[in-house]
């Protein structure tokens, strides 16, 4: 019989080699072993992931292969996923994102879902060209705590700022507003009042600074 | 507001041939803000050759700055193949479908026809006007995007990325098919008289690694270059984004001159390969020119000056990428008195002074490192 340590090793390692079949089958062992299902996603695929977005960091990889990566990460999460104890998917912070309204690009997004996704965030995803509006009424609906903006155009910027100037109007300014993006820099979000993350990885850092650190999960 | 004494075309010229001029080069990149100051729509562009010509030649008059260009998005050649486009009332079109949604339609994609398919015949026209108008006195150029980037746009950026891993062969056939559109919108380019360049933004290392770059996409680019080359033509190439691990490829492309993002270091550029292309570039379009102040952009200019002024194959003062829509035309305006200002021949201390007497501490922006995504949009 595997170990669960050989086991979660090999659900990262397969995540870091975007080995998407093999990160499926290594699940389906690890299930069939009787190990923590989430133990499986924190310690194994996450971990993966994490060593995917140090990679990029370092530029060993780059955007197609955190894309590969991410595809055996979900591949295994379906596997393990319907095995969670159910009190374990509670108490998530939870973050709002999207592209703003005037752009369709989501790359970056889809990216930044996935990195914060990986390290224990709940994230609702209002998808591409999202107006200011949406943002403000969906964190306010759900709880948020920070709101993710993502852009890759000039003329969506002001969008930003409109999102931080609707939160300030209705009394919301304790949910935090993250930007990143092509055209962003830190001296934008600091005009604006958000912060700036300038790629995937990073942006998990940020997040978690702003929730206080404190990752329940 | 100081005043130019050649024309673009005596210039260029000039420089060419190792004789005095006013000043350097000095292009900002307008885009489709040309719009703005020729006084319509974005879309106009889409169906209308003059629109395309005239705002060209509104915004040169303008400016004074030394080139102009047709090219309105990164998408035309996409659409030409069967992708589908959307177009906004007044900004730039956007890729909305891919051409191909299942692999095996690659193998029926055929090259676009550059006098019949999307918009090509619009800027075919365009090119016509803004020659006949222009052609003595600036240098005109048609704008065409590269055949490994609009490759992309042919599956989708997501979709093409992972078949870079999944499937090289059906990469290798878009890449090919994407070329051959390439190769005769080139043509169609140089049958008008005018100068063809390339923006390659996907090919930057902020996108793909120098690995698969040298894979899939040096190839067709270093046909594409060669094919301009031998119908005697010099060409100048433009791709966002971080580039360094890549400068010898471009280098070894046969290309004129490369353009370079403002995420780059000039200098280092300059040093490595400023012996074998011209280069152009790179004061931050959005936070520099399009932020200001003026004062701001004057001592980005003079800054990225002193850096590139004494490239071996010449320098042209350029912003790293398109500018965006809606910058002010008093922050160009600055970018060209600052080129006017700088003079010819370049004098060092000259540029040492302009650069101290803007204090950098409030003004000097971070610098912008594209996101994961680090795709850019603008028309380039």
């Amino acid at each position: 019989m595997e170990s669960q340590e050989s086991l979660l090793k090999e659900l990262s390692n397969h995540v870091v080699d975007m080995a998407e079949e093999e990160a499926v089958e290594t699940a389906k062992r690890y299930i069939d072993g009787g190990f923590d299902a989430y133990e499986g996603i924190d310690q194994g695929l996450a971990v993966g992931m994490e060593r995917a977005g140090q990679l990029y960091e370092e530029e060993e990889y780059y955007i197609p292969e955190l894309l590969m990566c991410s595809d055996a990460m979900y591949a295994g999460m379906d596997i393990l996923t319907p095995h969670l104890k159910a009190d374990e998917s509670k108490d998530r912070h939870k973050v709002v994102m999207g592209v703003v309204e005037g752009d369709t690009h989501d790359i970056g997004k889809n990216l930044v879902k996935i990195m914060l996704e990986t390290a224990g965030f709940e994230v609702v995803d209002l998808g591409r060209d999202v107006p200011p509006e949406d943002f403000v009424s969906k964190a306010m609906e759900i709880g948020a705590e920070i709101i993710g903006l993502s852009t890759l155009m000039t003329t969506t910027m002001e969008n930003m700022e409109r999102v931080v100037q609707l939160l300030a109007e209705k009394g919301q300014s304790q949910i935090r507003v993250m930007v990143g993006g092509g055209p962003i820099s830190s001296g934008f979000a600091r005009k604006i009042g958000a912060h700036y993350s300038r790629n995937a990885s990073r942006a998990v850092e940020l997040a978690k600074s702003l929730v206080g650190e404190v990752i329940p999960c | 507001m100081l005043t130019d004494q050649m024309t673009p075309m005596e210039r260029g010229k000039a420089l060419a041939k190792g004789e005095s001029v006013d000043r350097l080069p000095c292009n900002p990149n307008v885009a489709n803000g040309v719009a703005r100051i020729y006084g319509c729509k974005i879309s106009e562009f889409n169906t209308s050759a003059k629109a395309i010509a005239n705002a060209q030649i509104a915004s040169y008059r303008r400016f004074g700055y030394d080139g102009v260009r047709v090219f309105t998005d990164l998408f035309p050649w996409a659409e030409a193949m069967g992708a589908t486009v959307s177009f906004p009332d007044d900004n730039t079109a956007d890729l909305a479908e891919p051409a191909v949604k299942e692999i095996s339609e690659i193998y029926n994609l055929e090259p676009a026809d550059p006098y019949k398919d999307g918009r090509l015949p619009v800027h075919i026209d365009a090119m016509k006007y803004l020659v006949d108008e222009l052609g003595d006195e600036v240098g005109c150029a048609g704008g065409l995007v590269g055949p490994f980037s609009n490759a992309f746009f042919l599956f989708g950026i997501e979709t093409f990325t992972k078949l870079i891993f999944k499937n090289p062969e059906a990469v290798h056939r878009a890449c090919e098919v994407s070329l051959e559109t390439c190769i005769r919108y080139a043509q169609a380019i140089i049958d008008q008289g005018l100068t063809p360049t390339i923006s390659e933004p996907l090919s930057s290392c902020t996108v793909v690694s120098p690995k698969h770059f040298r894979e899939f996409g040096a190839p067709y680019i270093k046909r594409l270059v060669a094919y301009i080359n031998t119908h005697g033509k010099p060409v100048t190439m433009h791709i966002c984004g971080k580039t360094d691990k890549i400068w010898e490829d471009i280098v070894d492309m046969g290309v004129a001159g490369f353009s370079v993002d403002n995420v780059v270091n000039l200098k280092q550029c300059k040093e490595q390969i400023g012996d074998r292309v011209k280069i152009l570039g790179h004061v931050d379009p959005s936070a520099i020119i399009y932020a200001g102040p003026p004062a701001e952009v004057r001592r980005a200019v003079a800054d990225c000056v002193q850096q590139a002024w004494d490239s071996p194959k010449g320098y042209v003062i350029m912003s790293g990428c398109s500018l965006p829509v809606e910058t002010p035309s008093a922050h160009i305006d600055a970018m060209m008195n600052a080129a006017r200002e700088i003079g010819y021949p370049v004098v060092p201390e000259k540029l040492d002074r302009m650069i101290a007497e803007t204090p950098e501490a409030s003004t000097q922006p971070e610098i912008i490192t594209p996101t994961a995504s680090g795709i850019c949009t603008c028309p380039h």
